[in-house]
């Protein structure tokens, strides 16, 4: 079956496709080509999350930039790695900021770990018309603390683009460059020593930055990791008492030989 | 009633004597800005007296529960709409104060039959210089002042506050230890409650340290920070007495 080339989204482009755009009329030949964020992972290691992502966005075969942030932090116990369109990504990341710190303050407590995975689900089916217009789709990884167990545990979430809900056992990848990490990520949990599980915080960011590294050497859409420009990943750690930023001259300390 | 004026007058007069009369034995609250950012004190029976109102911004009040409730839900639903439609960075101290809340006490102390707010309110908005940091005092009736600097008091009678302030400002004029200043807030919270002097007759400091804690037994103090600095984007902290040294 052959795919039909998107069209630029206007009524005028839709008559035009079925033969009836009125005498005269110019049509704009394809869609926008739309700016794509790829890639980010998350995995449980020993003392929490550690959740990623490379800093490319990229439009069709240009890279727009290499400075993108795709780990964001929610709230104090939050965060949303993105993948797919940024325009739709960001604006929901605002939306889950506002209503998780609004709920926070106007309630006297936080908001339950489920009922932030459902607010995440509930703007990708909004969304659904976007999406199945081949604009806006958007594919993120969600990281929160359960704090109804003793001592709180950091879990992920991964979503389809329809907004349903999945919960990670181990670990989780979206995004162009996700086929290879998460083979990479399978392998190192099934044959790996340290497992991703057993990993300390040294290890784990190691082990995140050369993930991406490889994830980039298959998929030119992921910027992955090059000291020598100083272009590093997002790195975030999810704990149960809250979020850790490995920041680019960390990873720049931890990756020398 | 409306259409004699002088009745108004009257009336407005009775509802300014209702309030104090109310307020009255209301639990004083502070808020001090300092070098590495802004405390806020309040002790309390049972219900809460300092707030998050929004990344920078915090409440601390005395009065009717349920009237400081829906302040801090005006000023919460007013910061974080700002927030979302704008930035955060666009939420400011003295347009929440100046063109929300002010106005709509005014409105409500105004209207003579309807019940009127039962709170005396202290607002902060913690900036990146201290010098730009932002105390608002604001009263039952809508009234208000900004403050840059110092320290604030809240309490339920006018010329106990002021004296209160008056004392504390001199008492703490170049005092930016953080520790010291809470216990200094918190031997002024005692002589208020306990209607000692300010100018003659003030006991001696170790009475006033020895008062203040035998009186918070049974109490909550709550103290929050509006961390200057901070790596997160909210800045308010709550703040234990264990980690004020007290």
């Amino acid at each position: 079956m052959t795919e039909r080339a998107p069209i630029a989204g206007d009524f005028l482009s839709l008559l035009a496709r079925h033969h009836a755009a009125p005498l005269g009329t110019v049509v704009a030949p394809d869609a926008p080509v739309q700016t794509q964020g790829t890639t980010v992972f998350a995995f449980h290691f020993a003392d929490g999350i550690l959740m990623g992502g490379d800093r490319r966005a990229t439009a069709g075969n240009i890279i727009v930039t290499d400075r993108i942030d795709k780990v964001l932090e929610l709230d104090a116990t939050s965060l949303l790695a993105i993948a797919g369109v940024p325009a739709t990504a960001f604006e929901m990341a605002r939306v889950l900021q506002t209503s998780f710190e609004y709920y926070r303050r106007s309630q006297l407590q936080a908001l339950s770990l489920p009922a932030k995975v459902r607010a995440l689900a509930r703007l990708l089916r909004e969304n659904l018309p976007m999406t199945m217009q081949g604009v806006g789709v958007v594919m993120p990884l969600f990281a929160g603390v359960d704090q109804t167990v003793s001592p709180p545990q950091p879990q992920i979430y991964f979503y389809d683009p329809l907004g349903a809900q999945f919960h990670a056992v181990g670990y989780a990848a979206s995004g162009s460059g996700s086929g290879t990490i998460r083979s990479v990520l399978s392998f190192q949990e099934r044959y790996g020593r340290p497992r991703p599980g057993e990993m300390n915080l040294k290890q784990a960011v190691q082990f995140a930055l050369r993930l991406l590294m490889t994830a980039s050497e298959f998929d030119s859409a992921t910027g992955g990791v090059n000291p020598d420009a100083h272009t590093f990943a997002t790195v975030k750690v999810l704990r149960g008492s809250g979020i850790q930023t490995i920041d680019a001259d960390q990873q720049a300390e931890l990756l020398k030989p | 009633m409306i259409e004699e004026p002088y009745r108004w007058l009257e009336a407005i007069g009775n509802r300014r004597e209702y309030v104090r009369e109310q307020l009255k034995g209301g639990s004083p609250v502070f808020a001090a800005s300092l070098p590495e950012g802004i405390l806020l004190l309040g002790i309390g029976t049972g219900h809460s007296k300092v707030f998050e109102l929004f990344d920078r911004h915090a409440l601390a009040g005395l009065g009717h529960p349920a009237d400081i409730e829906k302040i801090r839900q005006a000023a919460i639903d007013a910061a974080h709409l700002e927030a979302f439609n704008r930035a955060p960075e666009d939420v400011s101290l003295r347009r929440l104060v100046g063109f929300g809340l002010s106005p709509q006490l005014k409105t409500n102390f105004e209207q003579i039959f309807s019940a009127p707010f039962l709170v005396e309110l202290l607002l902060a908005e913690v900036s990146v210089e201290p010098s730009q940091d932002l105390i608002a005092r604001l009263h039952f009736d809508g009234a208000f002042q900004l403050h840059g600097k110092g320290v604030v008091v809240a309490a339920s009678q006018p010329e106990p506050e002021a004296a209160a302030q008056k004392w504390l400002s001199q008492t703490l004029a170049n005092n930016t230890n953080r520790s010291e200043v809470a216990e200094m807030l918190l031997q002024t919270w005692w002589c208020l409650t306990e209607n000692k002097s300010f100018a003659e007759g003030l006991p001696s400091e170790a009475e006033r340290r020895d008062g203040w804690r035998k009186a918070v037994n049974g109490r909550t103090v709550e103290t929050c920070w509006l961390a200057r600095k901070s790596a997160r984007l909210t800045h308010y902290e709550e703040l234990a007495l264990t980690q004020l040294g007290l």
